[in-house]
C-alpha cells in the first residue's frame, strides 16, 4: 500500500509519466514490455540500449505516435493521445524539406498551422542565431554541412517553444567533434528554456555526457536506472575524468546484463 | 596514371568543333546529290533544301501550318499532361481508385493511339482538335506514371514528421509529397515533350489538312522532296526548342534540390 501512495505521489511530479506501458506489433512478441518511467520537468533523461531494444517504440509510444495496448503515458497528468504542438521530435536523420530554405524549415511547424508572424520569424531568426547559423537562414539544407543541418532540425524541434523535446538518435550520422559541438548547443538551448528532455542513443558517453538519468533498455524492459550525478553545467573536459569513464563503465555493464 | 581531363576548359571549342562536322557533312551531301546521278526526287541537295525552306519562309507559307502544329502540340501537352498529373496523384492517394482504375489505364496506353486517329478524324473532323486529342493520349501516360511513382516514394520519416506536426492530409500533399515528387514529374514532363511532337506530326499525317504534319505528307503527294525536307527541318527546330525549353524550366525549377556550396 505504501509503496503504491508512493508511486501515485510520485506521478503527480513527473512531468512524463510512462507507467506499465506495453506495446507489440499484431503476432509479434511485445517490443515494450512493462515500462515505467517518470521524467521531472527540466531533465534530460536519456535511454540506451542495443538495436531492436525498443528505445524508438518507447519514445514513439512517448510521442502519441503509438498508443501503448496496456498501460498509460502522461504528460503533466494527461493521456497522450496525439502528438501536438506541446512536444518537439528530432529523428534520426534531419529530415529538412531540401526545396525551402533553412528558416523556412524552422518555422514550418508554425506554417502547418497559420501563416507565422513576424514574431515567429523573429523567434526562428533567434534560434538560428543562437546555434550560430544565423547567417544561413536563407541557405537552402543541401547548401548546408551536416552539421549544420542539424541544428537546423533542431531549431525547428525548438521553435514552438515546446515542454518536452524527444530526440532519435539525432547525432549518430555526425564526427566525434561536431556532435559534441551540438550535444553542448542542445543542453545550453534546453537548460535555458527549462525544456524536458528524452533523448534515445546508443552511444554510452553521449548518455552520461547529457543525461541527468539514464534508462538502460533491453528486450524491451528497462534492466537500469543510472542517476547521472556529474555537475552541471558539463563541459567537455569532463569527459577525461574519472566520475565521467565510471559512469560509463557503470553503464557499459548494465548494457552486458551484469547491473541489472 | 590519371585519366587525361578534357582538352579544352570552355565549350566553345566542342562547339566549334561540333559545327564544322556538321559542316563537313552537309558539303560532302551536296556533292553526292550533284555528283552520284542520284534524282533531286530521291535526295535533293542541301542547298535545294535550304532554298526550299528559305523561300517557305519568306513568303509566309510555313506560318499557318507552325501555327497548327504548335496549337495541337502545345494543347494536348498541357491537356494531357494536366490529365496525367491529376490522375497520377489520384492514384498514388487512393488504393481504392489505384485498383479499380489502373487496369483501364494500362489498357488504354496498350492500344497504339496512332491507331485510333481515324476514328477520332470520324468524330471530331480534321484539324487541330483531331491531333491535340492525340498529342493529349500520348502525353498522358509519362506524366501519370511520373507522378504517381514520384508520390510514392516520399520519405516514411518526412511523413511522420509531417504526421507529429498535425499536417493536414492536403497539406501533406501540396507541401510535401508533391515537391518532393518534383523532379521525377519534370522528368516526366520532358518526356512527355519529345512524344508530343511525335504526336502532334504523326496526328497530322492522318488527320489534319494543315499543319507540318500535313505539309509533309502534302509535298510527298507532289513530289517535292526539298520541300518536305524542309518542313523536316523545321519540326527538328520546333523539337530541339520544346526539350531546351523544358531543360531551362526543369532546371530553374529545381535550383534549390541542387547541391550548391
Amino acid at each position: 500500500m505504501d509503496a503504491m501512495a508512493g508511486a501515485a505521489q510520485l506521478a503527480g511530479d513527473a512531468f512524463l509519466d510512462i507507467d506499465q506501458a506495453v506495446f507489440a506489433y499484431p503476432g509479434r512478441a511485445p517490443v515494450v514490455d512493462g515500462v515505467s518511467w517518470r521524467i521531472a520537468a527540466g531533465e534530460v533523461h536519456c535511454l540506451v540500449g542495443r538495436s531492436g531494444c525498443g528505445k524508438t517504440t518507447l519514445l514513439q509510444l512517448a510521442a502519441g505516435l503509438l498508443r501503448p495496448q496496456t498501460g498509460h503515458v502522461r504528460m503533466q497528468g494527461r493521456e497522450v493521445v496525439a502528438p501536438g504542438p506541446q512536444l518537439g521530435f528530432m529523428f534520426q536523420a534531419p529530415t529538412l524539406l531540401e526545396w525551402r530554405t533553412a528558416l523556412d524549415n524552422v518555422l514550418l511547424p508554425v506554417s502547418l498551422q497559420r501563416r507565422p508572424q513576424p514574431a515567429d520569424v523573429a523567434r526562428a531568426q533567434a534560434l538560428l542565431d543562437q546555434l550560430g547559423l544565423g547567417g544561413h537562414a536563407q541557405r537552402h539544407p543541401r547548401q548546408l554541412s551536416g552539421g549544420q543541418q542539424s541544428r537546423v532540425a533542431l531549431a525547428r524541434a525548438l521553435v514552438l517553444e515546446p515542454a518536452l523535446l524527444l530526440l532519435d538518435e539525432p547525432f549518430a550520422a555526425l564526427d566525434a567533434i561536431t556532435r559534441a559541438e551540438l550535444q553542448d548547443d542542445l543542453l545550453r538551448t534546453c537548460r535555458q528554456r527549462g525544456t524536458t528532455v528524452l533523448f534515445v542513443t546508443h552511444d554510452i558517453t553521449e548518455a552520461v555526457y547529457l543525461g541527468d538519468r539514464i534508462a538502460v533498455l533491453q528486450a524491451g524492459r528497462v534492466a537500469d536506472d543510472i542517476r547521472v550525478d556529474l555537475p552541471a553545467p558539463r563541459t567537455q573536459a569532463m569527459r577525461h575524468d574519472a566520475p565521467f569513464n565510471r559512469l560509463c563503465a557503470r553503464v557499459r555493464a548494465s548494457l552486458d546484463g551484469a547491473g541489472a | 596514371m590519371s585519366r587525361p581531363g578534357p582538352p579544352f576548359r570552355s565549350a566553345w571549342p566542342y562547339r566549334a568543333l561540333g559545327a564544322a562536322l556538321l559542316l563537313a557533312l552537309l558539303g560532302a551531301w551536296e556533292w553526292g546529290a550533284r555528283h552520284s546521278g542520284l534524282s533531286a526526287l530521291v535526295l535533293p541537295a542541301p542547298s535545294a533544301i535550304a532554298a526550299s525552306l528559305w523561300q517557305g519562309l519568306r513568303t509566309g507559307y510555313f506560318l499557318p501550318h507552325a501555327r497548327a502544329t504548335l496549337s495541337a502540340l502545345l494543347l494536348g501537352l498541357a491537356g494531357g499532361g494536366l490529365a496525367g498529373l491529376a490522375i497520377g496523384i489520384a492514384l498514388a492517394e487512393s488504393p481504392l481508385l489505384e485498383r479499380v482504375l489502373r487496369p483501364y489505364v494500362v489498357v488504354s496506353q496498350v492500344v497504339p493511339k496512332l491507331a485510333l486517329a481515324p476514328l477520332f478524324v470520324l468524330w471530331f473532323g480534321f484539324g487541330i482538335p483531331s491531333t491535340a486529342l492525340i498529342t493529349g493520349l500520348i502525353c498522358f501516360f509519362p506524366l501519370m506514371e511520373n507522378t504517381f511513382t514520384g508520390l510514392q516514394q516520399a520519405d516514411a520519416q518526412r511523413l511522420q514528421l509531417f504526421r507529429m506536426l498535425g499536417a493536414t492530409r492536403w497539406q501533406t500533399l501540396v507541401r510535401l509529397k508533391l515537391p518532393q515528387a518534383l523532379p521525377a514529374i519534370l522528368a516526366g514532363l520532358r518526356m512527355a515533350v519529345v512524344l508530343a511532337l511525335v504526336g502532334a506530326v504523326v496526328g497530322e499525317f492522318i488527320g489534319a489538312s494543315q499543319g507540318l504534319g500535313a505539309v509533309v505528307i502534302a509535298a510527298q503527294g507532289m513530289m517535292d522532296t526539298a520541300l518536305m525536307f524542309a518542313a523536316l527541318v523545321l519540326i527538328a527546330a520546333v523539337g530541339l526548342l520544346l526539350y531546351q525549353a523544358t531543360l531551362w524550366l526543369e532546371r530553374w525549377l529545381l535550383r534549390p534540390y541542387a547541391d550548391r556550396s
